[in-house]
């Protein structure tokens, strides 16, 4: 089983950072929030949808970047940006106005007129978060968005989150630690699909005894408890 | 956030429409359809000169009789595609996380594969223009014939597509399709029949496959001039059972 007896929430205004190591369940997680995968006990609620009844009205809600960025390498940017404007039932001006938006957004301006193919890793990266904002979702699910970012990408990524977290709920899964520290009001701590900590960084170190409010230190603690090597 | 308003879904039209340009865009963007279409059409218009100079008939009949033997190559080569390689590229994970619903997805595919497969098809149309400008040609068997040519394409992409669900690879994709497609067209030649006939003469399973398994004796039908109520009911519920086959495939790989 990836994913054994994980409950939690996700408020709007507020970004949660999903930290585990690798094979832990961060993404099956995600897979399940975004209905790619059913969960085979357990329910699933996106505002008032429930995702065993109206997956269709979860999609709607859900802006979702999957790991590892899979993208139609041969499609224009643009295209694709509008195909999945579309399926959003995005029409007219308001498609236009969204795909305008996107585009500043998240820096694709570039890139706007190459085959997806074409883009470098950063880029695809970018194109990708630009469909999964481009309907204006209440709730964003990111695996491993920073994967494939400079340095300076990765501020400005940390940056963007920010903006975006007005109104919206934002769940984000990463292995880089300092990502979650730098913008996480809440983290989740996964291993071997078992929900090991949910709560603010202070407060968690607070639980687990540690005089430094330290998520590396946090893991290791947490994870080693388990008894997992490696970490 | 601009409003909390949910935005009304696609209808099922339009989500169709979306997923069918998408994928009628994919088949043009690349040079392989290009290759396919003149590959095709070459073998399938010199097997029928060689054959209308020798028997110097004016009508298209050995055109739409050679089309299943080709078609099981052509379909496949087709359709190993379609999901195999969002199996393998990932991208059925964002196809199958937009707001459409997973049949909207699979009818929208087929009709593009159909749609290109059609135009595959016109480019033969030179011929039926040429046998018209050279003598009587009966246009009523020509059109049943193109009737049954589409027919039988869309069988063979419903079950082409229905296979290429169920695999990341696209060989196996395309082998599989293809034993299929020889099952569906030579369980109905008439010397198949007879050596299966021959080998349990009291159970006629040759015969038995031939007019109920088989796609050869509906299609001869068309090419024949005749558009039979039973031809109709076998193709549309043979594409519907691939179709709604595939889309119970879809729900699997969500578990």
């Amino acid at each position: 089983m990836a994913v054994d007896d994980v409950s939690f929430s996700v408020r709007p205004n507020e970004i949660v950072g999903f930290v585990g190591p690798n094979g832990a369940g961060k993404s099956t997680m995600l897979k399940m929030l975004s209905t790619y995968l059913e969960p085979t006990s357990g329910t699933i609620r996106v505002g008032n949808a429930n995702i065993d009844t109206d997956p269709v009205a979860v999609r709607q809600q859900i802006g979702y970047l999957p790991g590892d960025t899979p993208l139609y390498g041969d499609m224009v940017v643009m295209d694709w940006l509008r195909f999945v404007a579309g399926a959003h039932s995005l029409t007219g001006e308001a498609l236009g106005a969204a795909v305008t938006q996107v585009v500043d957004t998240c820096g694709v301006g570039p890139v706007i007129d190459k085959r997806i193919h074409q883009c470098s890793t950063g880029f695809r990266q970018r194109v990708g978060l630009a469909s999964a904002l481009i309907h204006d979702p209440p709730v964003l699910l990111l695996d491993e968005p920073t994967h494939g970012f400079d340095p300076l990408q990765v501020m400005a990524f940390r940056d963007l989150l920010h903006q975006l977290k007005q109104d919206r709920a934002i769940l984000f899964s990463t292995h880089i630690i300092a990502d979650v520290e730098a913008v996480s009001d809440r983290v989740l701590i996964i291993d071997h699909g078992r929900l090991l900590a949910d709560g603010t960084l202070p407060h968690l170190c607070d639980e687990a005894g540690l005089a430094d409010p330290s998520l590396e230190l946090l893991f290791a603690h947490l994870v080693s408890e388990i008894g997992v090597e490696g970490v | 956030m601009s409003d909390d308003t949910p935005r009304p879904r696609l209808g099922w039209i339009d989500a169709i429409r979306l997923v069918t340009k998408r994928e009628l865009c994919a088949y043009f963007d690349s040079p392989i359809a290009y290759i396919y279409a003149a590959v095709f059409l070459a073998l399938s218009s010199s097997a029928f000169m060689n054959a209308f100079f020798l028997e110097a008939v004016v009508d298209m009949s050995s055109w739409f009789e050679r089309l299943p033997y080709l078609l099981i190559v052509f379909v496949p080569a087709m359709t190993m595609r379609s999901w195999a390689e969002e199996h393998a590229q990932g991208t059925i994970e964002i196809l199958l996380t937009l707001p459409l619903r997973s049949a909207q997805i699979v009818v929208g595919k087929y009709l593009a594969a159909l749609a290109f497969y059609a135009m595959v098809i016109a480019g033969s149309l030179p011929i039926v223009v040429m046998l018209v400008r050279l003598g009587p040609a009966d246009i009523g068997t020509i059109v049943a014939g193109y009737l049954g040519a589409l027919w039988l394409g869309a069988f063979f992409l419903a079950f082409g597509q229905f296979v290429s669900s169920l695999t990341h690879n696209q060989i196996v994709a395309f082998v599989l399709a293809a034993l299929l497609a020889s099952l569906f067209t030579f369980s109905g030649h008439p010397q198949v029949v007879e050596i299966i006939d021959g080998l349990a003469p009291e159970w006629q399973l040759g015969s038995w496959l031939a007019t109920s398994v088989s796609v050869l004796p509906q299609y001869e039908s068309f090419v024949r001039g005749i558009v039979g109520l039973g031809a109709l009911v076998y193709f549309t519920s043979m594409i519907g059972l691939f179709l709604w086959l595939t889309q119970i495939g879809l729900g699997r790989i969500r578990r």
